[in-house]
């Protein structure tokens, strides 16, 4: 029993350490309370949810495994296409009061679309000074009209909407996985807006693109 | 192939989506972006760690993937993907583990059982239905993150002791597992 006992308690530890349990000849019992252990591990809440790491890890492999996604990546599907009327659908949520969503356009290295949102009668706003985001950080902002969230990706800013696309959630920066967090169904888009993984149904649409610019230390977006 | 309407490899209880539901797969990479995180998530209920579901959900997406002639219907590629996954988790508990008899009977299990998504109301059931020395152990491990030496001082045992009670109350859920939520 106290072998057992130790076998199992050195698995759990383990498992609660977030490691690879060592790999060993277990008895009947103790393989029993191994997945007894594995199931209370799962019941921790957020515990199952993957990284986005380890979901971009599994897309490379079975991408080449494939060998498709080159031909996959250059395809304008059904699907992508009502990824970007999704888009279109977002402009709306976030209450821009847009007359058009124009000009959807292919990401390099991805397969979806992503829109990007161009009002008419729309002018460059500084919405925060640039030393407010240092580079690797995104920082959420609030106009008006809209809600963007700012990248600062090594120098290089973007802006893309602060919403999520699904029921319009106000997304929150997780700076370290470089991804936009929706709190409310576990779904988290990248920095340039694609989804990378949800808990719903069918795929909610990328995130629409804002135009942004710097001028005179300010991070500027051409919005109503 | 007997088809079952799965819900399990999205969410439990959707939201109304604008977005049309998909009739078929067109390609790999829309069966891989409907059900990455769902079939993570079945089989990280039955292995406990991130570094196993990783692989095994890659294993099971790739077998299902080679394996499958697409485009095909949404609720034909999902069942093939749980039935996969089965296969998939009961060949690591016989690897790794030698665990014949858990492996043959994990295998055993209808798919509706193996594809429920919510580990975490299930492990909410299974402790509930402890007796209290043993729910009190698990929770303090499980749930409060304690090392066996801080549950057992916790408990006011020692920490051999700590790793018996542990043992036991496992034993325990596994058995309630299979008799009452199975």
């Amino acid at each position: 029993m106290k072998e057992s006992a130790d076998r199992v308690a050195r698995f759990v530890d383990e498992l609660l350490r977030g490691r690879r349990p060592h790999r060993f000849e277990a008895t009947q019992e103790e393989a029993e309370a191994m997945q007894a252990a594995a199931s209370l591990s799962a019941g921790r809440v957020g515990a199952d949810v993957p990284d986005n790491a380890a979901l971009e890890r599994i897309h490379q492999r079975i991408a080449e495994a494939l060998d498709e996604s080159s031909v996959v990546d250059r395809r304008f599907s059904r699907r992508a296409w009502l990824r970007t009327a999704g888009a279109a659908a977002a402009a709306v949520v976030v209450g821009v009061g847009l007359d058009e969503v124009i000009r959807s356009r292919q990401e390099s290295g991805g397969s979806g679309n992503t829109a990007t949102l161009l009002p008419d009668n729309g002018s460059w706003r500084p919405v925060a000074a640039v030393t407010q985001i240092p580079a690797g950080h995104a920082m959420p902002v609030s106009t008006a009209t809209l809600d963007a969230v700012i990248i600062n990706d090594g120098g290089t800013f973007t802006a893309v909407s602060g919403v999520c696309t699904h029921l319009g959630c106000k997304l929150q920066p997780d700076d370290a996985n470089r991804k936009l967090d929706c709190p409310c169904h576990q779904t988290a888009f990248s920095w340039s807006g694609k989804v990378l993984y949800y808990r719903l149904q069918a795929a909610p649409a990328n995130l629409p693109r804002i135009p942004s610019r710097v001028n005179n230390g300010q991070v500027e977006l051409y919005i109503v | 192939m007997a088809v079952t309407e799965l819900r399990v490899l999205g969410d439990p209880d959707p939201e109304p989506s604008g977005e049309p539901k998909l009739a078929n797969y067109p390609d790999w990479e829309s069966v891989y972006q409907d059900n990455v995180v769902g079939i993570y998530q079945l089989v990280f209920r039955r292995v406990g760690n991130a570094a196993d579901a990783e692989d095994l959900a890659e294993e099971v997406l790739m077998q299902t993937l080679k394996t499958l002639r697409l485009p095909a219907p949404v609720p034909t590629v999902r069942a093939y993907l749980v039935k996969t996954a089965r296969t998939v988790m009961a060949d690591h508990w016989r690897r790794h583990y030698a665990a014949r008899d858990a492996a043959n009977e994990l295998e055993q299990l209808p798919i509706e059982i193996i594809a429920n998504p919510d580990a975490v109301d299930r492990a909410q059931r299974l402790l509930g239905l402890l007796p209290d020395h043993f729910r009190n152990i698990l929770e303090l491990r499980f749930l409060r993150g304690y090392s066996v030496r801080e549950a057992a001082n916790e408990l006011g045992v020692t920490e051999s002791n700590a790793r018996v009670l542990q043992f036991r109350a496992l034993r325990k859920a596994a058995e309630l597992e299979r008799e009452v939520l199975r």
